[in-house]
């Protein structure tokens, strides 16, 4: 804690509270981040807008649509116009899938004859299709179910004997996240994008606005030396990083019943490893361009494909194996499985060992290289 | 290690040259400077001056060549010649969202000043500069000459044994320049060395002792009286049908033409001033020797360097240095 450090940090708090663009950027956005992905960004898809075409009209085929229809993935937003054409409702947009019970269904059953129950599904969504493709042949499977064992059991009252319908059947149990709700998962994610966009743009736009500006060559005719200027106009960033991260949190808990189950002792070790990653990483860009400009573009197309590559969204070992590898070294993968571990499993630092390593390396990395091209770049 | 020190000389550069890339920006200049001295390095655009005060300053290392302040190598910030040091960029270089006050306070922290040595100094700099009463403006909201005023302030703060100031004058009224000078005839007075960069030649005449810079080195350097009283050629002002004059002037011996009012300034070698009058009366043209300045002096050693006469007489190429020095960064 030096005087020209303190020096550059209140200068720094000065500077940001006299922004008037600073504020909205450090505080407004976060919320309103958490907000976006904790409520739009759902992955559980219901409600899916479906013409329905029962050429059958007997109590079979309505048992089929009331069973297609009961869990709330399907929504029957009326009948087919024309049956002939039922694939017309999901081409021209009306419908995303259409249901088409065909007529003589109940006789081919009664006369043990197979039939098909047809689902056209829109699959320009892959998520909807493949939620609409499963709860339909789960609704129709049960249907067929119901059938096979009237059959049996007519089969065993002209008999007279026993009939044993055996059901093999899976019992799927979810941990962490039983009931699979979208923010659990999101809201580590949000908390490690926000701390990538404070730190990283801020420290990015911050030096190369001093060398925009001019200012830099005029602090570097001081005794200041680099890593007093640089720790500096951090500090403050990574202090709002860090109440952006706890605010997260706590919203996340409260809003989304999201838990903290493990220790925040590990959290704090985590974040603020993943905090040198970012910073460094913001350094380095800095180094790398002139301009405010340039440092925002080169900030942005760095964070968008750390953000995808980082398992927030996808997981990262459902991506093609040649891309896995950049993956390996983006500490935002990292740091969400770091969040994730401790928010949701309670894991400890032997569960987490790896990932915490891979930040360290990772940080202590970016931030040698990016001081080493800062302090060339000055001589 | 090992150099032996001139007693009185402060600053030193020898043989310094740097190149951006393609373009040679110093070509091996050396000139020294003595404690309490006033120097101008005067030059065009693009002579290589904010180079050299770049390198003397310490932000950045020459390519061959040594920059010595005090003895220390400006480039070595653990020396403690950073402490010895004032350098005043000619970009703005100040915090223009920081008052006045604030700007100067942050630069007394970074050099590390107590409050009341801040308060003190802050309080004669800003007396001495007349900012007092802006004292809360953001810098940004300064006129120019009030800018580079709070800029030399800044620069002044922790008392440098040397002050380098690149182009102080630039783009500030007359009025304010004067002001300028002023307060810098103070401070040498005080024992303070000063290097001012210019590429005013008629600022030349406000120093001790002045280096002429072109292409990256020294053509010449002494006290401004002497330089001028030395010089060899002959300048003429003529007036008549200008066009047939110039197209006389075409011939040798002509060193130099400038507009000057409704006539030509003509800077023309010792010898052939005798012929040149002879045919301009020839012309009908009016014929008038003026005393030389320092401009004819420059031009015509610029011009025997095989300089076009339009970049000699200062056609400014908008910050060309300064273009260089950011492109060679890079």
């Amino acid at each position: 804690m030096t005087p020209a450090f303190r020096a550059v940090v209140r200068k720094e708090i000065r500077q940001i509270t006299r922004d008037p663009r600073m504020i909205p950027m450090l505080v407004v956005a976060p919320v309103l981040q958490l907000i976006v992905f904790g409520y739009a960004v759902n992955f559980e898809v219901n409600r899916i807008d479906t013409v329905v075409c029962d050429g059958d009209r007997t109590e079979r085929s309505r048992a089929i649509v009331r069973s297609l229809e009961a869990d709330g993935t399907f929504r029957d937003i009326g009948p087919a116009r024309d049956c002939g054409r039922i694939e017309d409702e999901v081409v021209g947009g009306r419908a995303q899938a259409a249901v088409l019970v065909p007529r003589g269904l109940s006789r081919d059953l009664a006369a043990g004859r197979p039939a098909e129950v047809q689902v056209l599904v829109d699959g320009s969504n892959p998520t909807v299709g493949r939620f609409a493709a499963v709860a339909a042949s789960g609704a129709v499977e049960l249907q067929g179910m119901k059938v096979l064992r009237e059959r049996l059991e007519r089969l065993r009252g002209l008999q007279g004997a026993e009939v044993a319908l055996p059901a093999l059947q899976p019992e799927p149990r979810l941990f962490y996240n039983p009931q699979m709700k979208s923010p659990l998962f999101m809201v580590p994610g949000v908390a490690a994008m926000l701390l990538l966009i404070v730190t990283t743009i801020a420290t990015a736009m911050g030096l190369a606005r001093e060398r925009e500006l001019g200012t830099l060559e005029q602090v570097m005719v001081t005794p200041v030396r680099p890593f007093e200027l640089i720790l500096g106009k951090v500090t403050p960033f990574v202090a709002v990083g860090l109440l952006d991260v706890l605010a997260t949190l706590t919203v996340g808990a409260w809003v989304f019943d999201v838990p903290i189950r493990g220790s925040l002792w590990l959290l704090a070790l985590g974040t603020l490893l993943y905090v040198f990653s970012t910073v460094g990483l913001g350094l380095f860009i800095s180094t790398v361009s002139r301009t405010q400009q340039q440092a925002f573009m080169g900030g942005f197309l760095t964070m968008m494909p750390a953000m995808l590559l980082s398992g927030v969204i996808t997981p990262v070992e459902n991506m093609p194996s040649w891309l896995q590898p950049l993956a390996w070294i983006n500490p935002v993968k990292y740091y969400v499985e770091v969040l994730r571990g401790i928010l949701l499993k309670a894991a400890d630092l032997r569960d987490l060992w790896l990932p915490l390593a891979a930040l360290f390396v990772f940080g202590a990395l970016i931030l040698v290289l990016a001081v080493a091209r800062f302090r060339k770049r000055l001589a | 290690m090992g150099e032996v020190v001139e007693p009185g000389v402060v600053l030193l550069a020898e043989g310094l040259e740097h190149s951006f890339g393609a373009v040679r920006a110093l070509a091996g200049l050396s000139f020294r400077v003595a404690a309490g001295e006033l120097y101008g390095l005067i030059g065009a655009d693009g002579a290589g001056k904010t180079t050299a005060l770049r390198i003397l300053a310490g932000l950045m290392r020459p390519g061959r060549g040594t920059a010595r302040i005090a003895g220390k190598d400006p480039a070595d910030a653990r020396s403690g010649v950073r402490e010895l040091l004032g350098y005043m960029p000619q970009r703005y270089s100040l915090y223009g969202d920081l008052s006045v006050g604030e700007n100067l306070r942050f630069f007394a922290e970074l050099f590390c000043l107590d409050r009341r040595v801040f308060a003190e100094r802050s309080e004669r700099l800003l007396g001495i500069t007349r900012l007092a009463r802006f004292i809360d403006r953001p810098a940004e909201k300064l006129s120019g000459g009030m800018y580079k005023k709070l800029a030399l302030a800044c620069a002044l703060l922790h008392r440098p044994e040397v002050l380098l100031l690149d182009e102080p004058t630039n783009g500030v009224d007359p009025v304010s320049r004067l002001d300028l000078w002023e307060l810098l005839y103070g401070f040498v007075a005080e024992g303070m060395s000063v290097v001012v960069s210019t590429p005013y030649m008629d600022e030349a005449e406000r120093c001790h002792r002045v280096g002429l810079l072109h292409g990256g080195r020294l053509l010449l350097e002494g006290a401004p009286e002497r330089l001028v009283g030395g010089f060899e050629g002959v300048v003429l002002r003529v007036t008549g049908d200008l066009e047939k004059v110039e197209r006389q002037l075409e011939g040798a011996g002509v060193i130099a033409v400038a507009p000057l009012g409704g006539s030509l300034r003509v800077v023309v070698g010792a010898e052939a001033a005798g012929p040149v009058e002879a045919e301009l009366r020839g012309l009908g043209a009016e014929v008038e020797r003026l005393r030389p300045n320092f401009e004819d002096l420059f031009l015509a050693r610029a011009g025997g360097e095989g300089l076009p006469f339009d970049r000699a007489q200062g056609v400014r190429a908008e910050g060309a240095e300064e273009q260089r020095a950011q492109r060679g960064e890079g």
